[in-house]
């Protein structure tokens, strides 16, 4: 009988990820944020600036640099690598990156609008592919994809992207920002999106507030925001999603003899498999924490420092603020909220400050999942 | 199969230990069949795969491997030769 000694498989199905899922804290995958520009100008974005800011673009991570940062990940065992921004497709030395990543061993992935996805980066993906590419759809018609991204001629530029990548054989993997902007045409954008996205299709409704704090920027954003109710709206039509949350509701909620509570800002994973880059070279736990105590300058310090310990001193932050101890500290929903440290620190300023919109939706979806339990 | 060929992993791949497990990732398009997908070599594949370094050649490998197992060469000739035809077949492998 002839022996195998060498098997292809998906490394999902493989046991790599259960290993990491359920072995000693150790890095799995990292996000690299290679810009923060971007071509578009969406109204809810939390990160982008304009496509031509010099500032900006001064501070990103040189080829050198982003080089030197994921050599050092490869070496802390890192498989998963994600290339986001702003859109990444925007640094003229975005092909140097992606092919040092894929020649680094890594499972490269690339968030992208679309819009500006050439002949070259077809080619690009069929010789080296992708892990993945993800795409995000604001509108499939001009006028919605062009309110929500606030440029002209955006649709037409995403539309081309689009079937540049299908039918050159890229499979796409699609998702939304569901906004008030475009909320009414959500199900037209996941009839697109479901045709033809190589999986699944998933949308979000929850908009986070900027990073750098723009107060004007901030009141957009706000001003999109889906009420509580919208999003349990939204979400029990997405037959899917919402038999997911079905599914999984006694992972979501815990019951009260289960609660671990306690002053712990951090309840979720974050810096346990995974963490970010950000285009200006700082490490974090996750894109959205911002506070300065939880950045590491990643210019002058080694990535290992950075994981080894400092992750270790974010994850252990603690608050012995009152309101949090009662609220978010016993919360038993706490897995149905947006809430979290990092975007209680770009709603109030504090990483301990409860947030009443991202509570009322917690309880709104806790509801609707017969889980109903009175605000505090 | 000459055993006098020396054969080298493809620049296409890239192999690493990534949680104990030792696996092959494909860089660029055409490796192995068709599909998505990384490549994992179990114990005796991996050992077969460290000595395919460019260097030495099929007959120096196997003896080498007979030995360190402390094998007859008959025994193991078989499953080197059946493992490099797979990984030529596969592109993973590339003669030098």
């Amino acid at each position: 009988m002839k022996k195998k000694f060498i098997k292809r498989i998906s490394p999902t199905k493989l046991n790599l990820w259960d290993k990491f899922k359920s072995g000693e804290r150790k890095l799995a995958s990292f996000d690299l944020e290679i810009t923060a520009r971007c071509n578009n100008n969406c109204r809810h974005c939390y990160i982008n600036l304009s496509a031509d800011d010099k500032v900006a673009e001064g501070k990103e991570l040189n080829f050198k640099q982003i080089k030197d940062i994921a050599g050092q990940a490869v070496d802390l065992g890192a498989l998963w690598c994600l290339i986001t921004g702003g859109e990444p497709l925007l640094r003229k030395d975005f092909f140097d990156i992606y092919i040092y990543l894929k020649k680094k061993g890594l499972l490269v992935s690339v968030f992208t609008n679309a819009t500006l996805v050439t002949k070259k980066h077809v080619d690009l993906f069929k010789k080296y592919p992708p892990d993945d590419i993800e795409v995000t759809v604001y509108g499939v018609t001009q006028a919605i994809y062009d309110k929500v991204t606030r440029m002209p001629g955006s649709f037409s530029a995403f539309t081309n992207g689009v079937k540049l990548l299908l039918n050159n054989g890229i499979k796409v993997r699609f998702k939304a920002m569901v906004l008030r902007s475009n909320v009414n045409r959500l199900p037209q954008i996941a009839r697109f999106c479901r045709a033809r996205t190589k999986d699944y299709f998933r949308f979000d409704p929850f908009l986070r507030l900027r990073l750098d704090g723009n107060l004007q920027r901030n009141k957009d954003i706000q001003s999109e925001r889906l009420s509580p109710q919208e999003i349990i709206s939204i979400e029990q039509q997405d037959s899917e999603r919402f038999q997911e949350m079905e599914i999984n509701c006694n992972k979501l909620i815990v019951s009260e003899s289960e609660h671990l509570g306690g002053s712990h800002l951090f309840r979720c994973g974050a810096g346990n498999k995974r963490c970010y880059i950000s285009y200006d070279g700082y490490f974090r736990l996750c894109p959205s924490l911002w506070h300065p105590d939880c950045m590491y300058d990643l210019k002058k310090a080694k990535l290992k420092e950075a994981w080894d310990k400092f992750a270790l001193e974010v994850r252990d932050m603690r608050s012995n603020k009152e309101e949090f101890l009662k609220k978010c500290g016993k919360c038993r929903i706490i897995n149905l909220c947006m809430g979290c440290p990092a975007h209680s620190y770009l709603e109030t300023g504090e990483l301990d400050s409860p947030v009443e919109y991202f509570c009322k939706v917690a309880h709104a979806r806790a509801s609707l999942l017969n889980y109903g339990i009175p605000l505090n | 199969m000459d055993l006098n060929s020396v054969y080298v992993p493809s620049k296409n791949v890239v192999a690493r230990l990534v949680q104990g497990e030792f696996i092959v990732i494909p860089i660029t398009d055409g490796i192995g069949d068709s599909g998505d997908g990384i490549f994992t070599l179990n114990e005796t594949g991996r050992a077969i795969w460290d000595k395919l370094d460019g260097k030495s050649n099929l007959k120096e490998i196997v003896d080498c491997l007979a030995s360190e197992f402390n094998i007859p060469t008959s025994e193991i000739k078989d499953d080197i030769l059946g493992l490099v035809k797979e990984l030529l077949k596969m592109k993973i492998l590339v003669k030098v």
